[in-house]
Order: structure tokens, then C-alpha cells, then sequence
């Protein structure tokens, strides 16, 4: 897939690019941050030119994401009667209103890997569109022009700085992974601590 | 949620977080050790050409055009050499040529274009060796 991405991106340029990056942007695994930072390398070699390659990416890739936070939006009503009564949606609202903006920042361009689920998310959890915009296209500009920036300065090395961050960003979802686990274990482990020593109390 | 299924979830996740830290993190190793040993290539001045010579970067998702521009080669010169015509090829990587045109040996169009820019490079320019600086001789103290 990656392969055939290159060679169409080489052949047609931006618009193919922003066109990879808006349906990636969707939920469609496209290997996003690959093929930005070989776009780079491409501005470098002259083949494509950098600001129209890189506003393009950057328009299409946050059209993407507030379409998919619409999707989430729009589900709304029947993930909420659904849901709504439950105290483990009523927590995870609470904390998304607190954590969304880094959330959204961080999996902009660190851990690519759950950007949909977390677009989703902010928009069936009611997280302000103008919010949501603000940390979207932070991250977005990292993305882009960063990791775009990384294939220019690297150039026909751009492999090796792309195997590194893709990598990187496995590494990222796994200690988030892990991290949320030992989170929810510690809860865990306190509840029944509480639970036990009412119980002592009680008799 | 159920105490079992709840410890199912949060055993499940600490294993599976485990697993991927421990993949991705031999691999993250492994590519930063990679990546380390290369600096980024200088850029050249203002409105200078430099090529690309290294024809080990060359990957068969690649099209003739884009090697042509790349390695600064005629593209024609490719196309000859692979005995195709360029019409209605150039939008086509290395890949889909050799299947379209050499199926029965993979790799071909590969190794014929690498060998072709390879003979198309000027040779690489000898450096020549350091000069000898002489000893330094005294210099006369100067008399009043």
C-alpha cells in the first residue's frame, strides 16, 4: 500500500497527498506520517513544491478531523441514550473535558495510532468545536510541518528518519496502553481497599 | 461491570501494553542506532544542482521519471536500456514494469536501471592525498 502511495503522490503530487491524508483522517489506515515525511524529502529534491504541498496536506488533514469529530457529533443522540446512564460514560465525559485538549494534541502527531477514536470521542462527548479546532491544528502544524520538515533536512535518507518515528509513535500507544492499565489497577486496588476496610468498620 | 470481568480487562491491557512497548521499543532501539550514524546531507548553494549518487536508494515503487530527475539522467536512456518505449510508461513504477514486461524474472527492471545510472555517473573524484607542510625554520633574531 505504502508502496503504491509513493508512486501515485510522485506522479500527481498535493492533491493526491491531501486526498490520502483527508480519508486517513477518517479512520482509513493509510500510512499517514510515512508518507509525510517522504513528501518532504520530495520538496527537497524539487519535485513537488513545499508551501502548496504542505498548506494542502494541512487543509485537507484538519478537514478530515472535524468531519470525523462530526461523525462523533452526529452519534451523539444514540450513543447517549444508550450510554447516558451509566456512571462509567458520566466519568469518561468528566475526564475527556478535562484531558480532550492534550488528547487531541498529542495524538496529532505522537500517537497517530488513536487520533480517530479520540476525534470521535470529542465530538459525542460535546467537546467544543472552537477547542477541538484550536489543539487540532496545533498538533496538525507539528505534524506536517515538522515531520515534513524532518524528510526536507534528511532527503533521500528519509527512510531512516521514518522507520524512527513510526517506531517512536508504536512505542508511544504502548506506554499509553500500559499506563492506563496501571491507572485503572491502582483504582481498582483502592475501591476494594476502601470497600474492605468499611466493612471492618461496619462489624 | 462484573469484579472478573473488570480484572480481565485490566490484566488484558497491562499485557498488551507490555507487548508493545517491549516491540516497539527493540525496534525504536534499533532504528534511533541507525539513525544516529547519519548526519543530514548539507544543502547545497543557492540555485546549485546537485545530484543524488548513491544508487542503493533506489526503490522499485519509483518511476523513470522521477530516477531521471533524481539521478539528473535522460530518461530515455533508461527506457532504452530496459528495451521499452516511454509512451504510456511514465507513470508507472519500476515494479509494474518488471510485471508488465519481465514477469518471469523479478527484480530485473531494478537491477538494470541501478547498473544503468550507476555507468551514467561521473566517476567518483579522487581526493588527493594531504600535502607536506616543511618544518618550521628558525626565524634570526633581529639585531638592533
Amino acid at each position: 500500500m505504502s508502496d503504491f502511495l509513493l508512486t501515485q503522490i510522485i506522479n500527481y503530487g498535493a492533491p493526491i497527498l491531501g486526498l490520502v491524508l483527508f480519508i486517513g483522517a477518517l479512520g482509513v489506515p493509510f500510512p499517514g506520517t510515512f508518507l509525510v515525511i517522504a513528501v518532504g524529502a520530495f520538496c527537497r529534491q524539487g519535485l513537488l513544491s513545499w508551501p502548496v504541498t504542505g498548506l494542502v496536506a494541512f487543509i485537507f488533514v484538519v478537514l478530515g478531523d472535524c468531519l470525523s469529530y462530526s461523525l462523533g457529533y452526529y452519534a451523539r443522540d444514540p450513543v447517549l441514550r444508550r450510554l447516558s446512564a451509566s456512571r462509567q460514560w458520566t466519568q469518561a465525559e468528566k475526564s475527556f473535558q478535562s484531558w480532550g485538549g492534550m488528547s487531541i494534541f498529542l495524538t496529532r502527531f505522537l500517537i497517530t495510532g488513536i487520533a480517530v477514536p479520540v476525534n470521535l470521542i470529542a465530538g459525542t462527548g460535546s467537546f467544543p468545536f472552537r477547542h477541538f479546532l484550536l489543539y487540532d491544528v496545533l498538533g496538525e502544524v507539528i505534524w506536517i510541518f515538522g515531520y515534513g520538515g524532518l524528510g526536507y533536512l534528511f532527503g533521500t535518507q528519509w527512510e531512516l528518519v521514518s522507520d524512527f518515528i513510526s517506531n517512536f509513535g508504536g512505542f508511544a500507544l504502548g506506554l499509553v496502553i500500559l499506563g492506563v492499565g496501571i491507572w485503572l489497577g491502582i483504582r481498582r486496588l483502592r475501591a476494594l481497599d476502601a470497600t474492605k476496610s468499611k466493612t471492618q468498620e461496619f462489624q | 461491570m462484573t469484579s472478573s470481568r473488570q480484572r480481565i480487562l485490566i490484566t488484558g491491557l497491562i499485557l498488551f501494553g507490555i507487548v508493545i512497548v517491549g516491540f516497539f521499543g527493540w525496534r525504536t532501539f534499533h532504528a534511533f542506532r541507525e539513525f544516529r550514524g547519519h548526519r543530514p546531507p548539507l544543502f547545497p548553494a543557492e540555485g546549485a544542482v546537485v545530484p543524488e549518487t548513491d544508487v542503493e536508494l533506489i526503490r522499485d515503487w519509483m518511476t523513470i521519471g522521477f530516477l531521471s530527475k533524481t539521478y539528473r539522467t535522460p530518461p530515455d536512456l533508461l527506457y532504452k536500456a530496459l528495451g521499452i518505449r516511454p509512451n504510456g510508461n511514465e507513470h508507472k513504477s519500476l515494479k509494474q514494469l518488471n510485471d508488465e514486461y519481465f514477469p518471469e524474472t523479478p527484480g530485473y527492471v531494478l537491477k538494470t536501471v541501478k547498473a544503468e545510472i550507476q555507468a551514467w555517473l561521473p566517476p567518483p573524484t579522487e581526493i588527493s592525498p594531504p600535502t607536506k607542510i616543511p618544518p618550521s625554520t628558525e626565524i634570526p633574531p633581529v639585531s638592533p
